[in-house]
């Protein structure tokens, strides 16, 4: 037993003393907040104003009154981050352009022939590419002052228009029992993504277990411990001590990536209390479903809080509990198999043969995600969820949806019984394998003691 | 008495007997040469000693009593293909190795800086192993499997590797541990240092034991009447008792002849007995 510590504690400490372990350790909090760092980023970056002539010779567009007499609703106005210049025509505005570097593009919608509606202008630039911001601002008061010209021409007016438009079916999916909305869009995206992580996680740390055993076959240091430790011990010990790795780099991603976003958070506090303002406003307006004023101003802000919303609904403290469960259990199960297939191999290119079909139970079911997140209690996930070779990714996809809890214990409880079973059929190739190399090897594999 | 008796050992690998019938003796202080060509079933047998496998059938016997588990911490093995963690430093891994034979931290570490100075690397013990050169790596693993003072030795081709300086220098430490009282078990195809090492060996051929005992009685017993005269004007002559005749028959009619300097008998070498022996088997 104090063996097995020891071979425990040399599989930790050789691997997190590895430079490489603390470049992925900071890696992936670093990416995290990244990813969340830069919506923020764009939301506070001031943006450059860009210079559009409009040359309107439609006039549609309040393009032949020059003189700013118009209404803004009949015409293009500058906003924060556009300026509008009109001009008399197309060829005043290219020479414009050509002689001032701050133009960045034209406006030019053709004149009519008839009385029709003008359904077509074009947006001119040279070189730099008009910005998004800058398209989407004239699409959007081009649609507006069109509209308010055919509100007018019917002789709708504002109120009545505002009415038509702002109202709305919401349609929500509700849980009867809990009475709260399902969220299925972010649930089916955190069910993918869990899914993944899981087998990201396992695949990564038992192909360590693999890599370690013919690292120790290929040098033959394994000679010299097998005369001191049983080979069980060895295995067992090396498929421990590199669970504590991955737990360790799991909790340190945990909470580096809590801290990072905490400190963005802490940094851009008003954004984040415009965020949440909006969240209630929301609240309110479903709730009181009159105001069409308090929708408007909701619509206002970003569409991130939504998601926050969502991320709210779902049950994390359920999550994560069962996310460490079949991380631990799932990686068991299969480092000792890795640990096996290890034993097999003569040289690292081996491996590479062995590694992927290992887990091709685990790859079978990512395949069959899209199948299972229609139905997530259908009866492919629940078969799936209940194998032990597939449960961890099964599991994970359907764990945000929520799983029957007796459904939950059956998988947990055929994972923990395989585990042994696996171990022990493990423990026997690897005995046999681990002093053989070569022809013997394929030979003797099966009869050894 | 012997300190390790294996019994009619039987073990097969499937449909192959890689050992039948192995029964071999090994004195109590001695150096014992186990010998034979390659695949003959050495390696074999030194797993079931240190019980990295189990016999079929026989027993092991160590001080008498049939091994168990714990027994493998009276034995330091050092295999032929030996090797160790590249990345690691050489003195947490010499470490680590000795725990795991059952020394404490603290006495695992005073040992080997024993020993480290002796061999001279004690300014190697912060580097990591993949910077020492073969030769230095092979002391290291001398050193471990030494140093928790197992009462049984098994050394596979310990030489192999080393420069004439470094072999002299271990195959004294290994005489010096004997003399200390520890047995040795020698397995090597060079047949010069198991007549100067061995006192007694035992040759497997085709998974069976051909030859078992002391050295010099195996040589005599192989003795083809073979013998070297040196005469006063310097000539050396090599002479072969005729059948029927002694070698007091043979000298006393050289002496009517010269008068003799030395009379000596050649033995066979045991690179000749060793291949003289396994020809007669005929080899896998």
């Amino acid at each position: 037993m104090n063996k097995i510590l020891l071979v425990i504690q040399r599989e930790y400490l050789t691997r997190v003393r590895k430079k490489s372990f603390w470049v992925l350790t900071l890696l992936v909090p670093v990416l995290m907040a990244a990813l969340y760092a830069i919506p923020i980023y764009f939301a506070l970056k001031p943006m450059e104003r860009s210079v559009v002539l409009v040359a309107d010779e439609s006039g549609l567009f309040g393009g032949l009154d020059l003189d700013d007499t118009l209404r803004g609703d009949s015409r293009l106005v500058s906003t924060e981050n556009v300026t509008y210049r009109y001009v008399a025509n197309l060829d005043y505005a290219l020479r414009q352009m050509d002689g001032d570097a701050e133009v960045d593009a034209i406006l030019y919608v053709r004149s009519r022939a008839s009385e029709a509606i003008p359904t077509d202008a074009c947006l001119y630039y040279k070189s730099d590419m008009p910005t998004q911001t800058m398209r989407f601002d004239v699409d959007k008061q081009l649609q507006r002052i069109l509209r308010n010209r055919l509100l007018q021409a019917h002789g709708i007016s504002d109120d009545e228009y505002a009415l038509i438009s702002n109202t709305k079916i919401n349609l929500r999916t509700e849980d009867l029992e809990t009475g709260r909305e399902a969220f299925l869009d972010i649930k089916t995206g955190l069910g993918f993504v869990l899914a993944f992580l899981i087998y990201i996680v396992i695949f990564m740390f038992g192909s360590q277990v693999m890599r370690g055993v013919v690292e120790e076959k290929t040098n033959r240091i394994v000679e010299v411990i097998v005369c001191s430790v049983k080979p069980f011990q060895l295995m067992m010990g090396k498929v421990i001590g590199i669970a504590l790795v991955g737990l360790t780099q799991f909790l340190m991603w945990v909470v580096l990536t809590g801290v990072a976003l905490t400190g963005i958070q802490m940094s851009n506090s008003e954004l984040f209390r415009q965020a949440t303002e909006k969240h209630e406003v929301t609240e309110l307006a479903t709730k009181g479903g009159e105001a069409v004023a308090q929708m408007d101003q909701a619509a206002q802000f970003a569409d991130v809080p939504q998601m926050v919303e969502g991320l709210a609904a779902i049950n994390f403290k359920a999550i994560l509990p069962a996310f460490l469960f079949y991380f631990v259990f799932g990686y068991l199960l299969y480092a000792t198999l890795f640990a096996a297939a290890g034993a097999m191999c003569d040289n690292d290119t081996d491996t590479q043969l062995f590694s992927l079909p290992l887990t091709i139970p685990l790859l079978l079911t990512l395949l069959l995600m899209p199948v299972m997140i229609n139905a997530p209690s259908g009866t492919l996930s629940q078969v799936l969820s209940i194998i032990p070779f597939t449960s961890p990714v099964a599991m994970m996809l359907r764990i945000p949806f929520g799983v029957p809890l007796g459904q939950l214990y059956w998988s947990m409880a055929l994972l923990l019984l395989t585990f042994p079973l696996c171990t022990w059929f493990a423990a026997r190739i690897y005995r046999g394998s681990i002093l053989r190399y070569g022809i013997k090897n394929r030979l003797f594999k099966k009869k050894s003691k | 008495m012997f300190l390790l008796e294996t019994q009619h050992i039987v073990k097969t690998f499937g449909e192959f007997k890689a050992l039948d019938d192995v029964s071999i003796g090994v004195r109590e202080g001695s150096v014992f040469g186990l010998l034979g060509p390659n695949g003959a079933g050495k390696t074999t047998l030194i797993r079931l000693i240190n019980r990295i496998s189990r016999p079929d059938k026989g027993e092991l016997l160590l001080d008498g009593h049939a091994m168990t588990d714990d027994d493998v911490r009276q034995i330091g093995y050092l295999p032929e293909e030996r090797g160790l963690y590249k990345k690691m430093r050489v003195g947490e891994q010499a470490v680590y190795l000795a725990q795991l034979k059952g020394l404490s931290r603290r006495e695992a570490t005073h040992r080997l800086r024993q020993w480290f100075e002796k061999f001279e690397i004690g300014n190697w013990w912060n580097r990591p192993v993949e910077e020492l050169s073969k030769g230095m790596q092979q002391k290291v693993q001398f050193i471990v499997t030494v140093l928790h003072e197992p009462r049984l030795l098994i050394f596979d081709e310990p030489f192999s590797g080393f420069d004439p300086i470094n072999a002299t220098l271990l195959k004294n430490e290994i005489l010096a541990l004997r003399d200390k009282g520890a047995t040795v078990i020698f397995s090597t195809h060079n047949m010069a240092s198991v007549e100067e090492l061995c006192d007694d060996i035992a040759l497997i051929n085709n998974s069976r034991v051909v030859l078992h005992g002391s050295v010099s009685d195996i040589r005599k017993s192989y003795s083809n009447n073979l013998f070297e005269m040196v005469v006063d004007d310097g000539e050396v002559l090599r002479l072969t008792v005729p059948e029927g005749q002694t070698a007091n028959d043979l000298l006393s009619e050289q002496l009517k002849q010269h008068r003799i300097v030395s009379f000596h008998e050649i033995l066979p070498s045991m690179n000749d007995i060793f291949i003289q022996t396994v020809k007669e088997g005929g080899q896998r």
